[in-house]
């Protein structure tokens, strides 16, 4: 089975190779293990998609696709069970490993679903952690802000579905 | 002979308890000593009692924790599992032999009263040190005083560096994090490492072992290793939060070994002391009942002499 990759981001394409093991190892479908340290939300639970955040852009994973290993920026997880319902998690940055065996292993640093992501609190950080970055005087202040800035921005542009915060 | 008879009983259990302290008073007058040495095991039996309530404290807050930590430890185990699947996936075996140094990390914590469950992790890794070829081409790291101050006399030439202030709290994801950046700056190129903590089995039971981790050499020379597509330098980056994932996971499974440990020493020193108050009050109430004979002893010879 060929490898399939679907990318919603502008992003070089990459010649992909025929992954034999893959489809060697099982003939059954996506077997998810998504968690962040404090929760598990996948625990081997067999799914039919999930796009995950790459660094490069936004890749939708699908069973049997090709080992792969990528770190993941602060974004949308989505994963679609096998009864087509889409569930939104947001990530603050992580990693995807790919197996051949056709298990993908989401591990986040922080994870939380959609549902529960207070919108205006979210905001209010945005704006608390834009003044930091402008008033961030030494290195490591202005990194920390930077990175606030990019998660609370994320986590904006990706609940509320609009690109301008 | 009467008296004497007392007398002696009342000397048994007074080196039989306090470790013949009173005795050298013996010049001093009987009654005296009588009321003095029931004093004492009042107050030891009360001092018991108050230890007792203390440990039985001790023990219903560790069992209260036990079961948050062993809540987080499931879900971290189910974090720690995408690890265990990665290398089974990639093939990656630990590197024997060779060139290169080999870091071990103790997890410990800086809380004692848990029975041995901070000896095993340092008599393990002290073990494992026997076992190298070259001793001195090891590293040890010790999070968590406890350990720090056994491996300190057992490789004091080993010891690199040392975390402390855990164990009073379940520990955090944060905390492993920055263990592990102290972990990262170090100037070693490392072979393998290995990660010694005690892996909770059930709430009475754990076992001193490694929990996996591989250095980026061991990664790149493992057999499955390149039918991955990996992004630009993904690979650095996955070690340290490999790394950080791994440290935390046995940071929580130490965290609940150490609370179950901590239960069931407890739960043993409230029965000790159960059975210590037991006893005390035998001989409490003996030397008491010895004391009436005494007394009565005296106010029959008096009687009878008339």
């Amino acid at each position: 089975m060929l490898s399939r990759t679907a990318f919603s981001a502008v992003r070089p394409a990459l010649a992909r190779a025929y992954s034999s093991t893959a489809a060697a190892a099982t003939p059954n479908g996506l077997r998810l293990l998504f968690s962040a340290p404090h929760e598990a939300f996948y625990n081997n639970v067999e799914v039919s998609q999930v796009n995950i955040p790459a660094v490069s852009g936004v890749m939708g994973i699908l069973a049997n696709h090709v080992p792969y290993i990528t770190e993941l920026r602060p974004g949308t997880v989505e994963v679609i069970a096998l009864d087509k319902s889409v569930t939104k998690y947001f990530v603050s940055g992580g990693f995807a490993v790919m197996n051949h065996d056709s298990s993908l292993n989401v591990t986040a640093v922080e994870a939380v679903n959609f549902d529960d992501i207070d919108i205006d609190l979210a905001k209010a950080n945005l704006a608390t952690a834009s003044k930091a970055l402008a008033d961030a005087t030494d290195d490591e202040s202005k990194v920390r802000a930077e990175i606030d800035v990019e998660v609370f921005k994320a986590i904006i542009t990706s609940t509320t579905g609009s690109t301008s915060v | 002979m009467f008296p004497t008879f007392a007398n002696s009983a009342r000397r048994m259990t007074v080196s039989g308890l306090s470790n013949g302290v009173t005795t050298n008073s013996a010049v001093a007058t009987v009654v005296k000593r009588e009321m003095a040495t029931l004093k004492d095991l009042k107050l030891r039996i009360n001092a018991t009692t108050n230890i007792s309530k203390i440990t039985k404290s001790m023990q219903m807050i560790a069992s209260t924790k036990l079961s948050r930590a062993q809540r987080e430890m499931v879900t971290a185990r189910k974090h720690g599992a995408s690890l265990l699947s990665f290398y089974k996936n990639a093939e990656t075996q630990t590197a024997q032999g060779g060139e290169g140094k080999t870091l071990y990390i103790a997890v410990s914590s800086d809380k004692g009263l848990c029975g041995g469950c901070h000896s095993y992790v340092s008599r393990f890794v002290r073990d494992q040190l026997k076992a190298e070829e070259n001793p001195a081409n090891a590293d040890v790291v010790v999070l968590g005083d406890k350990a720090r101050a056994q491996l300190t006399r057992f490789a004091p030439s080993n010891m690199t560096l040392s975390f402390n202030h855990l164990g009073s709290k379940p520990p955090t994801f944060y905390e492993a994090s920055l263990i592990a950046s102290e972990i990262l700056k170090l100037p070693n190129e490392y072979k393998s490492i290995k990660l010694v903590y005690n892996r909770f089995q059930s709430a009475i039971a754990y076992e001193t072992g490694f929990f996996p981790i591989h250095t980026p050499q061991e990664l790149a020379q493992s057999a499955k290793i390149n039918a991955y597509e990996v992004e630009d330098d993904a690979m650095q980056s996955l070690y340290e939060f490999n790394l950080t994932n791994a440290i935390f996971c046995a940071m929580i499974d130490g965290y609940a070994s150490e609370t179950s440990a901590k239960m069931s020493a407890m739960d043993n020193a409230t029965k000790n002391a159960g059975e210590l108050i037991g006893k005390l009050t035998i001989v409490y109430n003996r030397s008491r009942q010895a004391a009436i004979t005494t007394e009565l002893v005296d106010i029959i010879t008096g009687a009878s002499a008339l």
